[in-house]
C-alpha cells in the first residue's frame, strides 16, 4: 500500500504544540495506513487495533521530536512497525508456527478458491512481517533484521520460504 | 536439470544473484516463469486494499493523553508550590536585614514569592481538560509553561539563603510569566464557556 498523504506543516506545528484537534487530524489521516500495516502482519484484528492505539500514543508523546526530516508517514510507519514487531516477539509462540507444513496436515489444504490474500494470511506472523515490510513497504533486509533483532540471513530466508509456501498454496488451490 | 530455488529467485529480484543463477535464468523457461510469478505476487500484495479498524480508537488515545497531561499539570503545580514553600521557609530562616540595599532586595523577593504563590492558586481555577482553541493558543501555553519550567530549574539551582539581585530577577520573571499564563488560561476558559 502506497501512502502519499501530504500533511500541512501548520498541522504538524499545531500538533507539536499539543493542539488536540490537530492531533486528532493526524490520527484520522494515518489511522488506516497504520492499522493496515499492523493488520497485514498480525493475525488478530484486535491486536492490530492495539498497535494503532500504541502507535498514536507514541506519536503524541514524541511529535515534538519530529524535525521534518523525510515524510511524516515514514516516521509514523517506523513507530507502527516497531510496535507490531514487538507484539510479534512478545507472542513468539503464536508467531512462529512451522513454515513447512506436512502434506495432509489440517489447514494445509485451503480449497480451490484460495487467492494470494488468503495464502498470505496463512503464513506465520513473523513471515508475514518480513514479506510485508520487504515486498510492500520497501524495507531492506538490513532494516528488517535490525527491527526484528535478527540477522540479515534470517530475513532473507524467511522471505524465500514464505514465497515458496505461498506459491505452493496457490498451486494446490488451482489444482484442487 | 538443476533449477533456481526461491532464494535464487529472490536474489535475482534484488540484483544479488550468483553467476550461475544469472546465467541459468537466461536459458531456462521454467525459472523465467517462476521469477515472473514472484514479481506478480509482489505486485498483487502491493495492490491489496487497505484495511481499516472496526472500532474508533481515537477516544481511547485522547483519554490517555488527557490523563497524562492532567498528571503533568498536577506534578508541575505541586513542584511550583513546593518551590514557593521552600523559598518562603528559607526566607523565614534568614536574618532580617535592618535596611539598606539588602533590605530592599529582601522585600522585593518576599513580594515576588507571594505574588507567585497567589498566581499558582489562580491557575488551579483554569485547569481545563486539555482543550485548546487554536494552534496559536496551544503553542503560547506550551511556550509559557516551558519558560516557567526553565526558571524553576534555575531557582532550584540557586542559593535562596542569600538574596541577591539575580534571585530577585528570576522570581520577578516567574511572576510575569505566571501572570501571562493565568491570563491565557482565563481567556481560553471564557471562550469555552467555563
Amino acid at each position: 500500500m502506497t501512502v502519499a498523504l501530504a500533511v500541512p506543516d501548520v498541522l504538524i506545528t499545531r500538533a507539536q504544540a499539543g493542539d488536540e484537534a490537530a492531533l486528532e487530524a493526524l490520527f484520522r489521516a494515518f489511522e488506516t495506513p497504520v492499522y493496515n500495516l499492523a493488520r497485514r502482519m498480525l493475525r488478530r484484528p484486535e491486536d492490530a487495533e492495539d498497535v494503532l492505539q500504541e502507535t498514536f500514543l507514541e506519536v503524541v508523546r514524541s511529535i515534538k521530536q519530529y524535525r521534518g526530516e523525510g515524510h511524516l508517514w515514514g516516521w509514523i510507519r517506523r513507530i507502527a512497525a516497531t510496535k507490531t514487531l514487538m507484539r510479534i516477539r512478545r507472542d513468539q509462540v503464536r508467531a512462529t508456527e512451522p513454515l513447512d507444513e506436512e502434506p495432509g496436515k489440517p489447514g494445509m489444504h485451503v480449497g480451490s478458491n484460495i487467492d494470494l490474500e488468503r495464502a498470505f494470511e496463512r503464513l506465520s506472523e513473523t513471515s508475514r512481517a518480513v514479506v510485508w515490510l520487504h515486498d510492500v513497504e520497501g524495507y531492506t533486509h538490513e532494516e528488517i533484521a535490525e527491527q526484528m533483532g535478527k540477522s540479515v540471513s534470517f530475513s532473507k530466508s524467511q522471505l524465500a520460504r514464505a514465497h515458496a509456501r505461498m506459491r505452493r498454496m496457490l498451486d494446490e488451490g488451482a489444482h484442487a | 536439470m538443476m533449477h533456481c530455488t526461491m532464494d535464487d529467485l529472490g536474489a535475482l529480484r534484488a540484483g544479488e544473484a550468483s553467476v550461475w543463477a544469472r546465467q541459468h535464468i537466461t536459458t531456462c523457461a521454467a525459472c523465467q516463469s517462476e521469477l515472473e510469478a514472484l514479481y506478480q505476487r509482489v505486485a498483487q500484495l502491493r495492490a491489496l486494499p487497505a484495511l481499516g479498524p472496526a472500532r474508533d480508537r481515537w477516544p481511547a488515545v485522547r483519554a490517555v493523553v488527557r490523563a497524562e497531561r492532567a498528571r503533568r499539570r498536577r506534578r508541575w503545580s505541586a513542584w511550583g508550590g513546593s518551590l514557593a514553600a521552600a523559598a518562603a521557609l528559607a526566607g523565614l530562616l534568614l536574618v532580617q536585614p535592618s535596611g539598606g540595599k539588602g533590605g530592599a532586595l529582601h522585600a522585593e523577593l518576599s513580594q515576588a514569592k507571594q505574588q507567585s504563590a497567589t498566581l499558582e492558586d489562580s491557575l488551579q481555577r483554569y485547569d481545563l481538560d486539555g482543550r485548546v482553541l487554536s494552534g496559536h493558543a496551544a503553542a503560547r501555553l506550551a511556550d509559557l509553561e516551558d519558560r516557567i519550567s526553565v526558571i524553576d530549574g534555575n531557582l532550584a539551582r540557586s542559593d535562596s539563603r542569600a538574596p541577591n539581585a539575580e534571585l530577585v530577577k528570576l522570581w520577578q520573571e516567574r511572576v510575569g510569566l505566571m501572570r501571562e499564563l493565568v491570563n491565557a488560561r482565563a481567556t481560553r476558559a471564557r471562550y469555552v464557556g467555563l
